[in-house]
């Protein structure tokens, strides 16, 4: 993979799936940043967008024009996030496309770890998650001592009243 | 040991395989031979180090795409890490030594083979390649789409995506692609826009079977008409007013400049149609002819997207000023991910929908790339 040295290359992003369209005909990459949300789940908030002048991004660029003139299957993008120094390498689909927005996404959920650490959104919830499975869990158990007891207490009272199925207890 | 040497010989057997003497390829890569038992990773590194020794190019991203395509996936990295440490079954390897066998140089001595010439594109390996998310059917030498015209895929549908569509009997726009190949623009267009239809043609028969098929996989086939026919012949045109006129021409048409064509690396020079890639000169030929006959067959408010070599923006902004005969204007330059012009946008001067007659696009910053 030959090297070509990260290039500070605010480039254009292609819509994220269904969504809002970008604004139309840039004339160059640098017109117009386009920040990455990752949308919030119901109860709680985006992530912090990455910004675009903060990243480098690195793709293997074929020799000479490029274009048709070349046949590159690597598709590999890499994207640093420079203020903390964060790399995300993807090849997870065979498009460039593709992979520049799944190497964006990861990386921002990466560079929120890093800096709000415990208190990053992606930690909380799986505190949460963690949490509730346990609620769950105990809930369950007394459930099930619960209804353990009150089996015991009506075999025990019928008993009482002389009504014992089979033999003596 | 001898269980490994048993294993060896019927990893060898397969059809097409000669045995004993034969070309330097070949013995150095039996030296080479995977063992069975490896893990793909391993498989990976392996058939990396083969392809390295005989100067095959990415030789790591083609042995990557063929084991993951054997084992299911579409990339190797998007294979589940569990998958990637299992031991591969000699039937797996097999598949993987016959799709490899196609990267390496001149690997068959005597028998005839259909490739003699190794260095085959992954994509004709594995006869299958995506474009934006639609998975194609590639065959040689029928054009391998690039990643590059991914992006002029996006770009018309950021330009046609707004527009009402209220006042068309017909729903969407209807679009001509010139030298559809695979159908790769044509097809993902339509899927992208559920009311549009498409007329693909291009004047290679191979091209016009394989997005017939393609088309057929991706059940899209009643809102494409495939068409065989040559743009530059004359009156071929006329074919095409039938259906009334257009919303867009797109296309990703031949733009190589002849004197760049020996330079091509040998995977494109062997096995893609060189008539797909040759733009003659200048890489101007079809340019012109596209944008020769687009004033007959699009509508007022119609626009042009074309992919071009990034000498070309100036070429056509130059050609279309000598021609005030087709009163067409070009309004917009991007670029690709790499930072080099790559796209046009050409329409008709003064379109009605208040855009500035006028509007030239500007020079390109310093320094720029490409």
């Amino acid at each position: 993979m030959s090297a070509s040295g990260w290039l500070r290359l605010p480039a254009p992003l292609a819509r994220m799936g269904p969504g809002p369209r970008r604004p139309a005909a840039l004339l160059s990459p640098g017109a117009g940043v386009a920040a990455v949300q990752v949308a919030g789940k119901k109860d709680r908030p985006a992530l912090l967008p990455l910004d675009e002048g903060e990243l480098e991004e690195q793709f293997v660029k074929g020799h000479g024009p490029g274009g048709q003139a070349t046949n590159k299957t690597s598709n590999c993008v890499v994207l640093k996030h420079l203020p903390s120094g964060l790399v995300v390498k993807c090849h997870q689909t065979r498009s460039v496309d593709q992979n520049r927005k799944l190497a964006r996404k990861i990386l921002q959920e990466k560079v929120d770890i890093f800096y709000n650490g415990e208190d990053s959104p992606a930690h909380r919830e799986k505190r949460e998650a963690e949490k509730k499975k346990q609620e769950r869990k105990k809930r369950a158990k007394e459930t099930l001592e619960k209804k353990k007891r009150l089996k015991e207490l009506w075999a025990s009272s019928t008993h009482v009243h002389g009504e014992t199925p089979g033999g003596s207890g | 040991m001898e269980r490994w040497g048993g294993m060896l010989r019927v990893l060898l057997s397969g059809p097409g395989w000669r045995g004993g003497t034969g070309s330097r390829a070949f013995s150095s890569w039996r030296r080479h031979l995977p063992q069975a038992g490896l893990s793909a990773t391993e498989l990976v590194n392996e058939w990396t180090a083969v392809f390295e020794k005989e100067g095959v190019p990415e030789a790591r991203e083609s042995s990557e795409y063929i084991v993951a395509h054997v084992l299911g996936a579409k990339t190797f990295q998007s294979l589940r890490p569990a998958l990637r440490r299992q031991p591969l079954t000699p039937a797996q390897l097999r598949c993987i030594r016959e799709l490899s066998g196609h990267r390496l140089r001149r690997l068959w001595h005597r028998h005839p083979p259909s490739y003699p010439l190794g260095r085959m594109p992954v994509q004709y390996i594995l006869g299958e390649w995506d474009f934006q998310g639609l998975s194609l059917k590639m065959a040689p030498p029928v054009f391998i789409p690039r990643p590059e015209t991914e992006e002029l895929v996006e770009w018309v549908l950021e330009e046609v995506a707004p527009r009402p569509r209220a006042a068309e009997p017909q729903g969407g726009p209807l679009i001509l692609e010139v030298g559809c190949g695979s159908g790769a623009i044509s097809l993902s267009l339509l899927s992208h826009l559920p009311q549009s239809r498409a007329i693909a043609v291009d004047k290679g028969a191979a091209a016009v079977c394989l997005t017939r098929e393609n088309a057929q996989r991706l059940r899209l086939q009643d809102r494409i008409h495939i068409v065989p026919l040559d743009v530059t012949s004359e009156g071929s045109w006329a074919h095409l007013l039938p259906w009334g006129p257009l919303d867009l021409i797109v296309s990703n048409p031949p733009y190589v400049f002849r004197q760049d064509m020996e330079q091509l690396a040998p995977e494109i020079r062997s096995y893609e149609d060189p008539a797909a890639l040759d733009g003659g000169e200048k890489g101007m030929d079809i340019i012109e002819r596209i944008l020769a006959l687009a004033p007959r067959l699009l509508k007022d408010s119609g626009s042009i997207f074309l992919e071009v070599d990034p000498r070309h923006p100036e070429l056509v902004g130059g050609w279309l000023q000598s021609r005030p005969d087709l009163s067409l204007q070009l309004v917009a330059v991007r670029r690709d991910f790499c930072g080099r012009p790559r796209f046009l946008h050409v329409r008709r001067s003064g379109a009605p929908d208040g855009r500035p007659v006028d509007v030239q696009p500007g020079p390109l910053p310093a320094g720029a790339p490409g």
